[in-house]
């Protein structure tokens, strides 16, 4: 709402439980609960009849207890008129009330009826709006009011009309709202302990209440369970107001709070016996119990679907890595839980989405709005009333309900709702001016229905999908947590094997090449110093021995690169691979000056994010590749292209070479393994391995197609940079 | 006369090609030949068995990187720790390319990281133009040898 309601404070200060008066349709004994003397009385007793009626009183008095409602203490006659009397004690005094008496209907009593009519079809109701609308049939019957409707008040206070029984001719308030104020604090409190009040004609004049024992005055006379009990001027001008002569309010009390009224109105004066209101506050405290049993089936239910989805999204991360950006991976259950549009996962600075979301950089500054002002936990239907930038993204994020992973990072789920535009009929304009010329407080006068627009809010966040929320943080904290202690085991783990295995290549390195040099070089020593003496054939198989000595430092070499590949660290920045492929292709073309090689390098090409250092090593393998196995073609054709997948961007390369065997392409890409012999085409057979290994290590794929002498195609592809704000 | 080139080196093969490649470069310099880092040392601090060597520090330190008991980087260490030897060359003599020897060497002060070729010829005129450059042409700080090379025309 954009304007205050009005200020009540004034009816808040009204003393509306001891009034000092009662209503005239019946009369009133107070007497002390100790000894029984006499107290005080209203003023509409015949002379001498206070006397006698007391005389004629035939109840217990120790047997009424503080805290309950009038019970039924027998009739009396007074004159010619005989009164139904009922008693109920309040502190040290018993209230004694006097009504003109109604005929006992035996079995036929409203409450029975109430007991076989009502509760047999209460128990089919499936829900709180039918169960309210069975309530209000039952009390027209029961009654004949003109109007009953069933109230309930939001979290606001403001009454919502959930059922409404009419009779012709009367206006329908269904779907309508009564302001907060309608109902003043005190009243509330009145009705939450009194469960019924009646007033049988609004137009009354007030019977004053007077002590006879001078330790009384009349405005010390608790009437809060007084069924006389005359009522508040200004709520009398209400019903009338309402063109309402007679009323009736029974409570319903869910959990200890007054949870809704059935609030029954009629043009004419309606008297209601004492047996009829019994009846009625019966049907108040059996709406209450199915209200209460329904709701926490409601809540039970929901409960368990909250617990189900939240299980599933959390088994779902728990098989995961258990980043916390893998709960995108299960949108629907992510969704579902909270009831939300959108979803979003923020980690620092860069943001996932799911369903209907503001802009990631929206997203990431409310996050940080969030993270500054809150603890674990926001929630808000109202973003835009509290934080003005989200008035741009109003229509999808009305609503935000946010819960924080770490208290270090800014890691947080965010989950939104859009705004929905609602119409609230009013009973009345909830604002309307109410002090009038005198300065005196009236109630509104008018209860034609007044529509108001409400903008900026999303539907609310119940306490049971916050508590699912909660829970879904602390079961997310306990994943991470358990995954960041593994991780650092893994860590160790990974730290002892890589130590291992530098010290194995440092190894490797020395005492590998040592004896290869040796080789080399007494071989040359013997050939320096023998030579001459030697055979043709000696000296060919000393060549072989030092070639092949000579060959295994090479292959020792290539080892070493390849295993201080896998070790080096990453370095990424986007690099554009345009300029790298153009400066591979003049480096390549000059050192082949003797061939004809036609190359064709697509444009653009991709920029991707890598180590610059060691995509140059990939992409040069692949360029010299393409360059050795098309040695014998003339003219060569080598062709350099872009290509965008799922998984990333990437470049392909291709030939018109020699090819390969498809049967063998899982070969092609490890350690050592080559398709051609060593005369044919030189090398070591690590060129491949060397470039699978350099892009899986930035979580790309590498692949190749070919066919034996039709040429091959050799590509990669590399995940692109994440999205950041 | 020329002071002595102190070659440190534990394998006994690449001692003797080493030793041939030396004497095939001509080189007048004695050489002193240590097997281990510890007697290194020794020599360098004239203690132990090396208690009553000639006073001087060597023109040169050929040392291999991987030595027993202390190793090439340790001897490196201390002799740019210590103010009397802080100004001899040395160069390291590796099977290795390891680029973590290369860099603790020269982080440590090292005059020059050689790795011995695979190749006989290769690995004698290296050793020729590393004993030519550090022994001979190089000029040595004041107080090592200068006298002596003004002395030999």
């Amino acid at each position: 709402m954009d304007l205050p309601l009005p200020d009540r404070a004034q009816c808040a200060e009204e003393p509306i439980t001891t009034p000092g008066a009662i209503q005239p349709h019946g009369r009133m004994l107070v007497l002390a609960a100790d000894d029984g003397h006499f107290v005080a009385h209203s003023e509409n007793w015949p002379d001498q009849a206070i006397d006698d009626t007391i005389a004629a009183l035939r109840f217990d008095r120790s047997a009424l207890a503080c805290g309950y409602g009038p019970v039924a203490v027998g009739t009396v006659e007074c004159g010619a008129e005989i009164f139904d009397v009922t008693a109920h004690r309040q502190g040290p005094l018993i209230f004694v009330e006097f009504e003109p008496a109604s005929p006992t209907d035996g079995t036929g009593a409203p409450i029975y009826s109430v007991a076989r009519r009502f509760l047999s079809s209460l128990q089919q109701a499936e829900t709180v709006a039918a169960l309210s609308a069975l309530a209000a049939a039952e009390m027209r019957r029961l009654t004949g009011f003109g109007r009953c409707l069933v109230l309930r008040f939001d979290s606001e206070g403001h009454g919502e009309v959930l059922a409404e029984v009419l009779e012709h001719g009367y206006d329908s308030y269904a779907q309508h709202r009564f302001p907060a104020s309608d109902v003043p604090r005190q009243l509330r409190e009145l009705y939450r302990i009194n469960h019924i009040g009646v007033i049988p004609d609004a137009l009354y004049t007030p019977v004053r209440l007077r002590c006879v024992d001078p330790a009384w005055r009349p405005d010390m006379l608790d009437l809060s369970y007084a069924v006389l009990r005359s009522v508040s001027p200004l709520h009398l001008e209400y019903m009338r107001n309402m063109g309402t002569r007679a009323s009736m309010s029974v409570s319903i009390v869910v959990r200890g709070m007054l949870w809704g009224l059935i609030s029954c109105h009629d043009r004419a004066v309606r008297c209601l016996s004492f047996q009829t209101r019994a009846a009625c506050e019966h049907l108040g405290r059996l709406l209450s119990m199915q209200i209460e049993a329904k709701e926490d089936n409601e809540e039970v239910a929901l409960r368990l679907e909250l617990r189900r989805l939240m299980l599933e999204i959390v088994s779902h991360l728990a098989d995961s890595d258990a980043t916390l950006q893998r709960l995108t991976d299960t949108p629907a259950p992510l969704l579902r839980m909270a009831r939300a549009q959108g979803a979003a996962i923020v980690l620092d600075d860069a943001c996932w989405t799911v369903g209907v979301t503001p802009a990631p950089q929206q997203i990431c500054a409310l996050a940080q709005w969030i993270a500054q002002s809150a603890g674990e936990l926001y929630v808000t239907d109202r973003l835009a009333e509290l934080w003005p930038a989200a008035r741009d993204f109003q229509a999808t994020a009305a609503g935000v309900l946010a819960i924080s992973i770490s208290q270090v990072h800014r890691h947080l789920i965010l989950w939104f709702r859009p705004e929905i535009i609602r119409t609230i009929q009013w009973a009345g304009d909830p604002r309307q001016e109410v002090r009038s010329s005198d300065g005196r407080l009236h109630p509104r006068r008018s209860f034609a229905t007044w529509k108001e627009q409400v903008t900026g809010r999303s539907m609310p966040w119940s306490p049971s999908e916050i508590n699912a929320a909660l829970e879904l943080r602390q079961a997310l904290i306990g994943i991470v947590l358990r995954r960041a202690q593994e991780m650092a085991e893994v860590a160790t783990e990974l730290g002892r094997v890589n130590k291992e295995l530098e010290a194995f290549s440092y190894t490797v390195s020395h005492d590998l090449r040592a004896p290869m040099r040796h080789i080399s070089g007494y071989v040359d020593l013997v050939l320096d110093t023998e030579g001459e003496q030697l055979s043709e054939r000696s000296h060919r198989y000393l060549s072989h021995v030092k070639e092949a000595a000579a060959y295994a430092v090479q292959l020792v070499d290539a080892l070493l690169d390849f295993s201080r590949l896998g070790r080096a660290a990453l370095e990424r920045t986007m690099v554009d691979t345009q300029t790298l492929v153009d400066d591979l292709v003049d480096e390549l073309t000059r050192q082949e000056q003797s061939r004809v090689i036609e190359w064709r390098v697509a444009r653009p090409l991709p920029r991707l994010w890598v180590d610059p250092l060691l995509l140059q090593v990939a992409v040069r393998n692949l360029l010299s590749n393409a360059v050795k196995y098309t040695r014998d073609r003339d003219p060569a054709r080598i062709s350099i292209t872009g290509i965008s997948t799922e998984e990333g961007d990437g470049l392909e390369v291709s030939d018109n070479g020699v090819g390969f065997q498809m049967k063998y392409v899982d070969k092609l890409f490890g350690v050592f393994q080559r398709l051609h012999q060593t005369e044919e085409f030189e090398g070591t057979g690590i060129g491949l391995a060397n470039v699978r290994r350099i892009i899986e290590r930035h979580g790309g794929r590498v692949w190749a197609r070919g066919e034996l002498q039709q040429g091959a195609t050799f590509g990669f592809a590399i995940p692109r940079r994440p999205q950041e704000s | 006369m020329l002071k002595p080139i102190l070659l440190v080196e534990d394998d006994k093969r690449d001692l003797e090609l080493t030793l041939i490649a030396l004497e095939r470069s001509q080189l007048a310099n004695e050489v002193v030949i240590v097997r281990d880092g510890e007697l290194a040392l020794d020599y360098l601090h004239r203690e132990g068995d090396y208690a009553h060597r000639v006073e001087g520090n060597p023109a040169v330190i050929l040392l291999d990187l991987k030595l027993p008991k202390v190793n090439g980087l340790e001897v490196l260490r201390v002799v740019r720790g210590t103010e009397s030897l802080r100004s001899i060359p040395v160069v390291m003599l590796t099977s290795s390319q390891e680029e973590s020897d290369v860099l603790s060497s020269y982080e440590l002060g090292v005059n020059a990281y050689v790795v011995k070729p695979v190749e006989f010829k290769q690995f004698i005129a290296t050793i020729a133009d590393l004993g030519m450059f550090w022994a001979v042409l190089n000029e040595p700080p004041p107080g090592s040898v200068r006298p002596l090379r003004r002395a030999q025309p």
